[in-house]
């Protein structure tokens, strides 16, 4: 059983991205944990440890990913976690690349069918157990 | 991140949360290694409340409530939401009330899946109740999927239930029937900005004088927190008046019984999916069954 946090970041008020995954992650048979919008870098990395995820999406279409990401990844460093984190938003590929750098699983766009980001979160996994 | 048991243990005795929040990952998937930890940690006996009633009723956001009046207190908090009869996926969305608090160091908030467990509870619910006395916690609060009428399994585990009603939940021969309305402790009225609430208060209580049962009614609203500090404190009297009368101790023994009929149940349905039933007679599958549990005696 797979359990996913679906966390949306920041300030932006438009969770219909975060929604369509969370449901669509449950359709495909995992389990779901979805905080709502406005979440700070502490209450995601906290919420994830607490509820011992296997894999963090975080949903971010505000345009501040730059600040966000590092801080969380950092707070997920300092609690010794290295639980895999996928981003899905508005993200200029340079950002998305530099963001692979510092260790993000794979950064989703726009129009990126949810078959895609189901397939990505397990074939990490199936990777992973090998 | 697979870890140790020694790893596990030493975690949750020094108050560790992430190895305590992996303990509860081992009640989930692997009830026998867990029922072992939590027999090698000592345990405090914590309030156990159950907090019941009707999808979108309120439950979520009254132990939110709760939470805000209690932060001298360390109280763990169990979420259960339904996993899908047909993916095994759920969408565990009840934290999302809570979100408030998920930084406080003297709260723990967990979601758990229905993962085909009946009565609106979790499969691995006793267990984890179990893991919570290990971390020391004062209260906790198990908030069962939202449920229907005949879902009683709650006051199995919990020593208090809590029975939330919507204002607009039914006339009184709704109130009258047997199942849930006979198993709380305490009613919630919640929603008590609805005008109708005061209505149903008075039926409620027209009810509840036909019946032998002393029930409290409380009429709150956990967006204002209006009533919830009445609630709280009744619900501390009630722990400490249980823990004196022996009524605690008794639920407690029972509790044991109610584990182990889980605990069989849960085999009775393992061994059923090893056995190739479309083979096989009414008779002929119970036998089966039956001889597995044997064997592996």
């Amino acid at each position: 059983m797979i359990k996913v946090l679906i966390a949306k970041p920041g300030l932006d008020g438009h969770d219909r991205g975060a929604k369509i995954i969370a449901r669509a992650l449950r359709d495909a048979g995992m389990e779901v944990i979805y905080t709502g919008i406005r979440q700070t870098p502490e209450q995601i990395v906290q919420t994830a440890i607490d509820e011992d995820v296997d894999a963090i999406g975080i949903s971010i279409l505000s345009g501040a990913h730059m600040k966000l990401i590092p801080r969380i990844l950092e707070l997920l460093k300092e609690n010794n976690s290295n639980v895999p984190i996928f981003v899905g938003g508005i993200i200029p590929e340079e950002d998305a690349d530099k963001m692979k750098k510092m260790g993000i699983i794979e950064v989703y766009g726009p129009g990126t069918p949810t078959s895609v980001v189901i397939e990505g979160i397990k074939g990490y996994f199936e990777h992973a157990s090998v | 991140m697979q870890v140790s048991d020694s790893q596990i243990l030493d975690g949750v005795k020094s108050g560790d949360r992430k190895f305590f929040a992996k303990l509860l990952s081992i009640c989930e998937d692997d009830s026998v290694r867990a029922n072992r930890l939590i027999s090698n940690l000592e345990k405090r006996t914590a309030h156990v409340i159950g907090i019941t009633g009707s999808p979108g009723v309120g439950k979520s956001s009254i132990i939110n409530a709760i939470l805000d009046k209690s932060v001298d207190k360390k109280i763990g908090v169990i979420a259960i939401d339904p996993s899908s009869p047909f993916t095994g996926g759920a969408l565990l969305g009840d934290r999302i009330r809570m979100q408030s608090h998920a930084t406080s160091k003297n709260f723990f908030i967990r979601s758990f899946a229905s993962r085909g467990a009946l009565g609106g509870l979790s499969p691995s619910i006793f267990e984890t109740c179990d893991a919570f006395e290990t971390f020391k916690v004062d209260a906790v609060f198990i908030e069962t999927v939202g449920v229907g009428q005949s879902d009683v399994e709650i006051g199995n585990v919990a020593d208090t239930v809590v029975v939330l009603i919507s204002p607009d939940g039914g006339d009184e021969v709704q109130m009258m029937k047997a199942g849930l309305m006979e198993i709380a402790d305490f009613f919630v009225i919640n929603k008590a900005d609805n005008p109708i609430s005061k209505a149903l208060l008075s039926k409620l209580r027209n009810i509840l004088e036909m019946g032998k049962k002393d029930v409290p009614i409380f009429l709150t609203n956990s967006i204002t927190g209006e009533g919830i500090e009445n609630l709280t404190k009744a619900l501390d009297k009630r722990f400490s008046s249980i823990l004196e009368n022996g009524l605690l101790a008794q639920k407690r023994q029972k509790r044991v019984t109610s584990h182990a009929q889980s605990i069989l149940r849960k085999r009775i349905d393992d061994i059923l999916q090893t056995v190739k039933t479309d083979q096989l007679d009414l008779e002929e599958i119970q036998k089966a069954v039956i001889r597995k549990i044997c064997g592996n005696l």
